[in-house]
């Protein structure tokens, strides 16, 4: 998948994850996920989301450390999304 | 102002505590349960709660007996209090399963017995959950996630009273996300309590008929590791006498529909919860604003 393709659907993944009030079209890959409102708690709602949305069986241990929005993209990349 | 009233908190703990400690097991349950019908008719705003609650939940309509049970409920967990302080006198790794009924569903069992699986163990402020937790680490680690008491002084003495054998405590608000998969990943035992109001990113579910907001961190845990998520919890039968029992893992599949998944898993942790509430009314926790 193309690097704006993961962006868009990550945006929309992430707007499901948040109740904070985003400018979605602001977030780029260098966007720090806590900054949008995904906090260490929350990152349970972003797992659960990209597990599904990407069909994928990213271990839920892979995204202890994640702090950007290009950090989350890697994963998706290594696991051939 | 709150300094002064945090220590002379502190104070009153310290002391209770040392008297705990030298007085014989029945004579501190004794004075246990003088302390709690004392506590119970001075605490007016946390009987009323307790009463209201026992009413709401229809455990009785009648006023009179909702009061009796949750007077009973404030000396049971003051008897709870006191044994689970002494418990460490009482059991050892050898002794403890003589005097304590385990009723494990077979699967749950295997699940404690083999070291590398990780359990989400779920349950609520019933009968003595602590003293269960202290137990069950004989079979392999239990981590219990805790809320920090408003006055650190009292918490710090709580955070150095409660852990036992294998039994650890980790402070809800330092509960990250990557410490609690590596509770899992260890294959230790993951303690939840998921019966108190979630005052932020609960779910409302039906408690007791009426809808309550919920912890949702045990149900997407289950959801995106897929480690056993089994519903248990302890008994008091007699002094120093248990029944603990732990259901069989429940077992639910990601469908995609987040709130739907975690919706079914908590309306089935609430039943079960509310099966062994009215079973053992006197032995719930009652005084808490769960509904507010």
């Amino acid at each position: 998948m193309q690097d704006n393709a993961i962006l868009d659907t990550l945006r929309a993944v992430m707007r499901r994850c948040t109740t904070q009030d985003i400018d979605w079209d602001a977030v780029t890959l260098e966007t720090e996920i806590q900054s949008l409102g995904i906090d260490s708690l929350a990152v349970l709602d972003l797992i659960y989301e990209i597990q599904q949305e990407f069909d994928t069986e990213i271990e839920a241990e892979r995204f202890v450390g994640v702090k950007t929005v290009a950090d989350v993209a890697a994963l998706l990349e290594q696991r051939g999304v | 102002m709150v300094w002064l009233k945090h220590s002379l908190e502190y104070a009153g703990a310290v002391c209770a505590l040392a008297i705990i400690d030298r007085l014989p097991l029945m004579r501190a349950e004794a004075l246990a349960r003088r302390l709690a019908r004392a506590w119970f008719r001075v605490a007016g705003t946390r009987r009323r709660i307790a009463v209201d609650n026992i009413l709401a939940a229809r455990i009785t309509a009648d006023p009179a007996e909702a009061n009796r049970i949750a007077r009973k409920s404030f000396e049971h967990f003051g008897v709870v209090l006191v044994e689970s302080l002494k418990s460490g006198a009482i059991f050892d790794e050898h002794n403890w399963r003589d005097k304590v009924d385990l009723d494990l569903a077979p699967q749950t069992a295997a699940l404690l017995e083999e070291p590398e699986r990780g359990l989400i163990l779920v349950s609520a402020h019933f009968g003595s959950w602590e003293l269960a937790a202290q137990l069950l680490s004989y079979f392999k680690p239990v981590v219990g996630i805790t809320r920090r008491m408003n006055n650190p002084l009292a918490d710090t003495l709580v955070q150095r009273r409660k852990p036992r054998n294998r039994f650890t405590l980790t402070p809800k608000h330092d509960a990250d996300i990557g410490r609690l998969l590596g509770i899992l990943r260890r294959g230790d035992i993951l303690a939840m309590m998921v019966d108190q109001r979630a005052p932020a990113r609960g779910m409302s579910v039906p408690f007791f008929g009426r809808p309550a907001s919920t912890y949702v961190s045990a149900a997407l845990l289950h959801l995106v590791t897929g480690t056993p998520i089994c519903f248990g919890y302890c008994v008091r039968l007699a002094p120093f006498r248990y029944r603990i029992v732990a259901h069989p893992p429940l077992v639910y599949a990601p469908s995609g529909n987040k709130e739907q998944d975690i919706r079914m898993i908590l309306c089935e942790i609430n039943r079960h919860i509310e099966a062994v509430v009215r079973a053992y009314p006197e032995q719930y926790l009652w005084a808490h604003r769960r509904w507010r």
